[in-house]
């Protein structure tokens, strides 16, 4: 019998596993303010990051908090904040600043239950179009959704990547269930690398025009789609940052075609990679005629009850979507063929992720199952994927 | 052969203006003055460009950073300049260990919406100085009144005057420990020399200067350049060299002196990390809840007994509740213990309840917990507790009685994981020794008194 291998497990919740994966991604910067579900990202981050040579702070609000953290990010750090939907009210104004000034940032955002301070210690999935559509002018920001601690970890790490490489804020979308909620995690098989860092090399440049004429502009790019090198305020290049509209060089401009052609690069950089950012678990039983899609908290409950169903001998598929925006259209697609049928399961009241997505089921028939107040269970989705 | 000594070429920075500057400004806006003004300071200090960052509010001083060349320019929201600054300030002092001098100009109604940032700059003391140019309305959207507007003054949304006494920004920011404060005019002819001092200054600067807008303040208002200090002597606001302080610490300063001082010790929140090398003795899941009352350790008891599940090799969820109080009322935690991973962590139909105070049971009674239980489930009650009617298989205990209010819950569980085989003596053992030291061998005595007392009473 062979030795069985040593794990070092630990008993950790979403929020503290949030906190050490932006850790492990190179997060120097965090300035907090607390706010119940949130604060122990805000707790974890103030007793752990000083030993790993950053700066954790309390601001005064949670603006202060979101700024203190561009500021620091245009500086060159990697930096962080964590809120719930009131505290995110508050910040929408400068999450889009980050965008127009392509500052990359990370916002965590554990969702209770709402509107305004609604239940602070009740968990709740009614955020995700706020989180999403928070831009004067639509503009697609990247929101991953873990469904347990350790994806926590993991989806952080990756919201580091992200957004330094696109240099643009990217949500973290989780709850008070999945952030309060303490798990067994094994150390043992957390992935270790850290997070990407934000293109800060002219050399790269190495095709046309720059090397040409060693062109510099805080946002300048050839093709719409590429990413300006990032420069810090404070290093060598000197930087124009704006949040008005601008030319490549920073400088404030009305509607000239390079200012509109800035303002589609917005979009542009993100959408070219749309493909490559998308993570979903996909869980697709042949000739299954139903599909059941949920995310966050509630694919928990979605997992449980496709179990269920399908030991009681009925087929059905299951996506669970960790990549929530951009929408992750080509695997969506490919878990759709075949299914006449799909269940959305999210703890909203109206269905707000089904109404992103429905237009992408073609005809199918589609329904929800929605709840607010406690957490969807599994025995509520199995009836709705039994139910005829 | 003798030594070629290189000599340094020092640049010499004759103007961080950009050549030919066009300022954007109205005639007579003092805002060009400021500008040349501050241009002259930076040449005095001959600061290099790339060590300077000028972050700008919204307004028309927000227009200043088009004006400079080579220097850094951030160009923010309304009111939020003093916290991008503060940031940018923070990361530079205490990560980058850096020299960087950041700038913020800022109009009257960005000081005022962005009061909070200024404040806590101020308290925190970042090297950022903050020119607050204090025109007394909002000039760039037609002359609004602002809270720095002068009482009886005429603004497109005051046109009877002002009835709103306005604040001194000076004195709000002196008793919020800002170290260096001045107010100052416009057309003061040592302008530059008080800016050269804030800027240099190392530390928190506020200087507020006071401004013409001659496009609405003035029109509207008979102003000139002397009554700039004469509306700051009628609104008992102070003119000159409020506070200069060399005393107080930087932030930076201050928080590379905490990590000296302060003793290394692990503040980390880490529960202990645990070795597993056992392989689980449970064949499927089981759900416990524990509810008893706020300051009996409820929460820490499921946290020791889940620590000790995964000692086995057994892999839990733990989920708390408890008032959004915190200090009073019940506290009650969920618990999953399970061979295999756990999905949904809420639970339906619980396997075990314990019940440890009136404050527990309330908690459960208004979650409808004992409408839910199934065929298998045991509920555990103190003995001081009324049975909820219709429920059958309930064991009550003298939980409280002979372990007292700290070790009630602790002593549950301990008794409940026994009765039902959840973890192993040994493992229970190690977990306890961890958690409560010396307190265990008592603890133990006591729910084995327990356990042999359920053995001997009647089964319900």
């Amino acid at each position: 019998m062979p030795r069985p291998v040593e794990h070092t497990v630990r008993l950790r919740s979403g929020n503290q596993m949030m906190a050490e994966g932006a850790i492990q991604a190179g997060c120097k910067f965090f300035a907090g303010y607390p706010i119940t579900p949130a604060t122990d990202i805000f707790k974890t981050m103030v007793d752990e990051l000083p030993a790993h040579g950053g700066l954790a702070l309390s601001a005064p609000d949670e603006i202060s908090a979101i700024a203190y953290c561009i500021g620091a990010s245009m500086r060159g750090y990697k930096a962080m904040t964590a809120t719930s939907g009131p505290g995110w009210a508050l910040m929408i104004e400068s999450v889009q600043y980050a965008l127009m000034t392509e500052s990359p940032l990370v916002v965590s955002l554990v969702q209770r239950l709402g509107p305004s301070t609604g239940g602070a210690t009740q968990g709740a999935q009614g955020d995700v179009l706020l989180a999403e559509f928070c831009t004067s002018g639509g503009y697609t920001i990247p929101v991953l959704c873990p469904t347990n601690a350790r994806e926590c970890y993991e989806l952080t790490i990756l919201a580091f990547t992200w957004s330094e490489l696109l240099r643009m804020p990217v949500i973290l979308l989780s709850d008070k269930e999945t952030g309060m909620t303490v798990e067994s995690v094994n150390y043992s098989t957390l992935p270790m690398m850290t997070s990407q860092d934000r293109p800060t090399n002219f050399a790269f440049r190495t095709h046309g025009e720059y090397n040409k004429h060693q062109r510099w502009g805080t946002y300048y790019f050839d093709a719409g789609h590429e990413i300006p090198v990032f420069a810090p305020v404070g290093g060598e290049k000197k930087v124009t940052a704006t949040g008005s509209a601008h030319d490549k060089q920073g400088r404030l401009q009305k509607n000239s075609p390079e200012t509109i052609d800035v303002l589609l690069h917005l979009e542009d950089k993100l959408r070219w990679r749309a493909n490559d950012l998308a993570v979903v678990k996909s869980d697709p039983q042949s000739s299954a005629r139903t599909l059941v899609i949920s995310y966050g908290i509630t694919s928990r409950a979605a997992e449980d009850a496709v179990k269920d169903v399908r030991r009681k001998g009925e087929k059905v598929s299951f996506l669970s979507i960790l990549s929530l925006f951009p929408v992750p259209v080509k695997k969506l697609t490919k878990a759709l063929q075949g299914i006449e049928r799909v269940i959305f399961a999210e703890e909203n009241i109206n269905g707000l992720y089904r109404s992103v997505l429905e237009r992408y089921c073609n005809g199918r028939k589609v329904s929800g199952v929605n709840k607010i107040g406690s957490m969807i269970t599994p025995q509520e989705i199995l009836s709705v994927i039994l139910k005829k | 052969m003798p030594k070629v000594v290189e000599q340094e070429q020092t640049t010499i920075h004759s103007s961080y203006l950009v050549d030919n500057p066009r300022f954007p400004f109205c005639k007579g806006c003092s805002h060009t003055t400021v500008l040349r003004k501050l241009n002259d300071a930076l040449v005095a200090l001959q600061i290099p460009p790339q060590d300077v960052a000028l972050v700008t509010d919204i307004g028309c001083i927000g227009l200043a950073d088009a004006q400079f060349k080579e220097i850094h320019t951030v160009h923010t929201t309304h009111g939020r300049s003093t916290g991008f600054a503060t940031g940018i300030a923070l990361a530079d002092s205490v990560l980058a260990k850096g020299k960087l001098k950041t700038i913020v100009l800022i109009g009257d109604g960005g000081a005022m919406i962005g009061l909070q940032h200024l404040v806590h700059a101020a308290t925190l003391n970042v090297d950022v100085t903050v020119l607050i140019c204090n025109n007394f309305v909002y000039g760039m959207t037609g002359g609004q009144g602002s809270g720095l507007t002068p009482e009886c003054f005429m603004t497109a949304t005051t046109p009877d005057g002002n009835i709103v006494p306005p604040v001194d920004l000076c004195e709000i920011l002196k008793h919020s420990n800002a170290p260096f404060v001045a107010r100052v005019s416009a057309l003061d002819p040592h302008l530059a020399s008080t800016l050269e001092r804030a800027v240099r200054f190392k530390g928190f600067a506020a200087v507020e200067i006071l401004e013409l807008c001659t496009e609405f303040a003035v029109s509207m208002n008979e102003l000139t350049g002397k009554s700039l200090v004469e509306i700051a002597e009628k609104n008992n606001w102070k003119v000159g060299q409020l506070e200069e302080s060399h005393e107080r610490l930087t932030f930076a300063e201050r928080f590379a002196l905490s990590k000296e001082t302060v003793l290394p010790s692990d503040k980390s929140s880490r529960e202990a990390s645990v070795k597993v090398t056992k392989k689980p003795g449970l064949r499927k899941p089981v759900s416990i809840m524990l509810a008893g009352s706020a300051g009996e350790r409820v929460q820490s008891a499921a946290t020791t007994l889940c620590q000790a599940a995964i000692r086995c090799g057994l892999q839990v969820t733990q989920k708390n509740d408890n008032p959004v109080t915190q200090g009073s009322g019940f506290s009650f935690s969920e618990m999953w213990l399970s061979p295999g991973p756990v999905g949904y962590t809420g639970i339906e139909h619980p396997d075990i309840v314990v019940v440890t105070s009136e404050d527990g049971l309330r908690e459960l009674v208004n979650q409808r917990v004992f409408d839910r239980l199934g065929p298998t489930s045991t509920v555990y009650l103190d003995e001081t507790l009324a049975p909820p009617a219709d429920v059958r298989s309930i064991c009550t205990v003298p939980f409280r009685k002979i372990l007292g209010t700290a070790y009630a819950a602790i002593g549950a569980l301990v008794l409940v994981a026994k009765l039902h085989r959840l973890i192993d003596d040994q493992t229970l053992a190690d977990t306890l020794n961890v958690r409560l030291g010396e307190q265990v061998p008592l603890l133990l005595s006591k729910v084995q008194q327990l356990e042999v007392s359920l053995l001997h009473s009647p089964t319900p």
